[in-house]
């Protein structure tokens, strides 16, 4: 690791943190599209700025950026409130319309000005570590300046201290305010100012890391870490720390990543956000995914060094042909040990990981599906006695049910001693009244708790 | 003032001189490029009008920027795999990952309890990054200088060729059809979903029909208007229509007129003075149209709103001042009995004005600086708070 590396990792890890903060309330708050927003529409203040001052690195420039991303917040509002169109429609009319007079001022001077819109939309990072704020200056005297390190790591410590000086000192307000507003105005705290500071430390933050990675890499950073902590805990301190640590390993994570595919920092930090929401998401089939993805990687890694150093021409072939090339080696030996790289990586992350996802999901609303139509049944075995109504055949018509899901619900009724069958009729026994009865309780009562009492009681699904 | 500015604003106004509308009809009957990028708009912004109306109504006005931003990837695949650039390819590309973005979107809203908000910020941001991952890997490679693909980010109307505008219109002609065929079903889907399952439709199938036409006309205006641009094309018209009626036959023709004008418009102005990019000038003509929306429509505007709320206003000063009048009037036998001008205060809303408007409709009369009810005016004033009259002035 050289100096400039570190460097690098210092900046993500304070952008990822300085936009972790203020992501989460706006994740909480509904409002998660502002930032995107926001960080299209500050090119028009900064093209405006430029203008002005015709320097890129004055702080004017990030002054009016921040201004312009309040203007949108309140445009925003002021046509939400008009009721004329809903608040998406409001985001999505405002950003593009200031977005697009940026870029038209932009293309009307194009001839005299220096301002590259995909140097302003694409943020990089690789030259972060070489600007360097420099004061006290004289000109024309080489070496007089003092060197006060990188000019990015300056921006957006100032900004981060300014954000965690301000969370500390209106924590409770800005919880209050944020979970139950009207209780917030009616204990003094005005949610409207928590509303607008709130605004304008997101827009100075996005201005400040905007530099570095880009407009819409920074919306991933306010909202992925936000989010994937937001499945994690309902606590809004653990949701703020978890945050920041899910912005921190993920800027961190993606800049080596970046560093071994030799790609944009930015892109590869997303791409780490992505696979680290997903995997508490979706556990199951990303980690499935992940892990033989990584078995791959690992096994095509050794061999594409292998064929690029001992071929010259495969560097000139396209990447689909490299990745052909480089398939055709592989043996069976290799296809083995990549599965059982998967399957171990699986197990690890499955085991890992919460108890969510598709499968375990999917597995659920099955049971509880059965549940319902068990009681269903019973409800109907109990209200009638005629014979011809509980004969077994006639639940297929009556209750509408196909063939094998009234067999299985039968057979599921019976396991559990609730009804007898004599002759294809159907009769509730003793436990099966009882929990029927209970079952009506339950309904007209609808309490929760109760139905899980009741299935323990009787253990359903378990002799 | 700076130099630079007012040079600035110097040349814009000099630009905008330029337009003459014989200069502009010209340049478009005599110019085939021209003739065929303002077609492809004009269609392009009908098709956006047409489909924005339903993702409007629906709530779903964000999902276009989502959709745009999805696409990326899906662009950059398809290079990856077959390392060629043909649009064709692209736009297939981008529509499965516009496809598995919404797909996403969804399930998450669904089964978790992250809002639609963040479910949309997160499938904006993380396959953009992917894209860009990508796109900074394609451009390390021997074949890269042909890739261009940066036209996707800001979109580039003047590569419209005449096969596009084929493309474009076989798609709205489509869309159109199955709008037709379905239009009681997406119209009963748009306004009760319960009642539509209730009824026996598929509501998951309508669903995906009318979403996916949507993502198929997001991809197409990727090339036009560019990622960033794309969800105000597919708003703006639609949200402009919301304002003139309440139907929504009417709110789509609109829409779809709206559209269609600000493309050839906005390909018009570009075309004049040149050294603009198209999207951008198409976006602000429509965002130019949602504003005079929002400030003229009769029913709904920003202006006839304040000139009933400030008749309102009027109104209820005189009918306190006629309550006023009443109160004074019962306590003598004869309800015409002249009472002086004097003792009427403006905290009871009297003022020149509301008192000669109750003089017009002849519930008082005035002589000299008295005045007195008449019979008219005393039974109005009774049943003044009785709601027995339905409206005083009318």
């Amino acid at each position: 690791m050289n100096s400039a590396q570190i460097t690098i990792q210092i900046i993500v890890t304070l952008v990822a943190i300085a936009c972790a903060i203020p992501g989460t309330f706006l994740v909480l708050r509904r409002m998660s599209l502002i930032s995107d927003a926001i960080s299209h529409s500050i090119l028009l203040g900064i093209v405006i700025g430029f203008f002005i001052v015709e320097d890129t690195s004055s702080p004017f420039l990030i002054f009016l950026a921040a201004l312009a991303g309040i203007v949108t917040v309140i445009l925003v509002e002021y046509i939400q409130k008009t009721g004329l169109v809903k608040e998406d429609t409001a985001i999505g009319l405002v950003f593009p319309a200031l977005f697009s007079i940026g870029v038209i001022l932009i293309s009307l001077n194009a001839n005299d000005v220096h301002l590259d819109i995909d140097s302003v939309m694409v943020g990089d990072l690789s030259l972060a570590p070489f600007d360097l704020l420099l004061i006290n200056c004289q000109e024309g005297v080489t070496d007089s300046c003092i060197n006060l390190g990188p000019k990015a790591i300056w921006v957006i410590g100032i900004i981060l201290l300014v954000t965690l000086i301000l969370l500390f000192a209106f924590f409770k307000e800005l919880k209050v305010s944020t979970f139950d507003a009207g209780l917030a105005a009616t204990l003094g705290f005005s949610p409207i100012i928590m509303h607008y500071g709130l605004m304008t430390v997101s827009s100075v933050t996005i201005v400040g890391a905007f530099d570095a990675v880009g407009p819409i890499l920074v919306v991933a950073l306010m909202i992925a870490p936000a989010a994937t902590a937001y499945l994690f805990t309902k606590d809004l301190k653990k949701m703020l720390l978890l945050s920041c640590f899910f912005g921190v390993f993920a800027s961190i994570a993606g800049f080596w990543l970046a560093h071994v595919l030799d790609a944009s920092i930015s892109g590869s930090m997303t791409t780490v956000l992505a696979i680290l929401f997903l995997l508490v998401y979706e556990p199951i089939i990303t980690s499935i995914l992940v892990s033989i993805a990584t078995g791959i990687g690992v096994i095509f890694y050794q061999y594409y060094e292998r064929l690029a150093a001992n071929n010259l021409e495969f560097d000139r072939l396209l990447i689909g042909d490299k990745i052909r090339t480089v398939l055709s080696e592989f043996v069976l030996a290799d296809y083995i040990y990549v599965c059982f790289i998967a399957v171990f990586l699986t197990v690890t992350l499955i085991y890992l990981l919460p108890k969510r996802g598709l499968i375990y999901g999917y597995y659920k609303v099955r049971q509880q599906k059965t549940e319902i139509m068990l009681l269903v049944f019973l409800l109907h075995i109990r209200n009638h006695n005629e014979e011809s109504e509980r004969h077994v055949k006639h639940l297929n018509e009556h209750i509408n049910w196909q063939q094998l899901r009234s067999q299985s619900i039968v057979a599921l009724a019976k396991k559990n001693n609730m009804i007898t069958i004599t002759d294809q009729i159907i009769s509730l026994t003793e436990k099966g009244a009882s929990f029927t009865e209970k079952a009506i309780d339950y309904i007209i009562t609808n309490k929760d708790t109760e139905i899980e009492e009741m299935k323990d009681d009787f253990f359903l699904f378990r002799g | 003032m700076n130099r630079r500015l007012l040079f600035l604003i110097f040349n814009i106004t000099q630009k905008t001189k330029a337009i003459d509308i014989q200069q502009y009809i010209e340049l478009i009957f005599s110019n085939y490029t021209a003739r065929i990028v303002m077609l492809g708009t004009a269609i392009l912004g009908a098709i956006c009008g047409m489909l924005g109306s339903f993702a409007v109504l629906r709530k779903q006005s964000l999902l276009g920027d989502a959709i745009s931003h999805a696409a990326l990837p899906g662009i950059a695949i398809a290079f990856l795999i077959t390392g060629v650039k043909d649009s064709n390819l692209f736009l297939l590309g981008a529509l499965v990952s516009g496809l598995i973005g919404t797909f996403w979107i969804r399930s998450i809203t669904k089964k978790t309890h992250l809002k639609s908000d963040t479910a949309l910020g997160l499938t904006l941001s993380l396959f953009f990054g992917f894209g860009m991952l990508l796109l900074t890997f394609i451009q390390k490679q021997p074949n890269a200088s042909q890739a261009g693909l940066d036209t996707y980010l800001f979109g580039q109307a003047a590569t419209l060729l005449a096969k596009d505008v084929w493309l474009i219109a076989i798609v709205a002609g489509i869309a159109l059809l199955i709008l037709l065929v379905f239009w009681k079903e997406f119209k009963i889907l748009l306004f009760d979903e319960e009642y539509t399952k209730t009824l026996g439709f598929n509501t998951r199938f309508i669903d995906i029909l009318i979403t996916t036409f949507i993502v198929i006309t997001i991809v197409l205006g990727l090339q036009t208007v560019g990622v960033i641009l794309m969800s105000a094309m597919l708003l703006a018209p639609a949200a402009a229509a919301r304002q003139w009626t309440n139907s929504l036959e009417n709110m789509i023709i609109l829409a779809a007129i709206f559209g269609a004008f600000s493309g050839v418009f906005g390909t018009g102005i570009s075309t004049v003075i040149g050294n603009l990019s198209t999207g951008p000038v198409i976006v602000l003509v429509a965002a130019g149209i949602v504003l005079l929306s929002f400030i003229f429509s009769p029913k709904r505007g920003l202006l006839f709103r304040e000139i009933r709320f400030r008749k309102n206003r009027n109104n209820i000063k005189m009918q306190k001042t006629l309550a006023f009048m009443y109160d004074i009037a019962k306590t003598h036998e004869n309800i015409s009995h002249p009472h002086a001008i004097k003792i009427l205060n403006g905290f009871q809303g009297f003022s020149k004005r509301s008192l000669q408007k109750l003089v017009d409709l002849n519930y008082v009369q005035i002589n000299g600086q008295q005045w007195s009810m008449t019979k008219e005016g005393y039974t109005t004033a009774s049943n003044l708070y009785n709601q027995q009259v339905d409206n005083l002035h009318e």
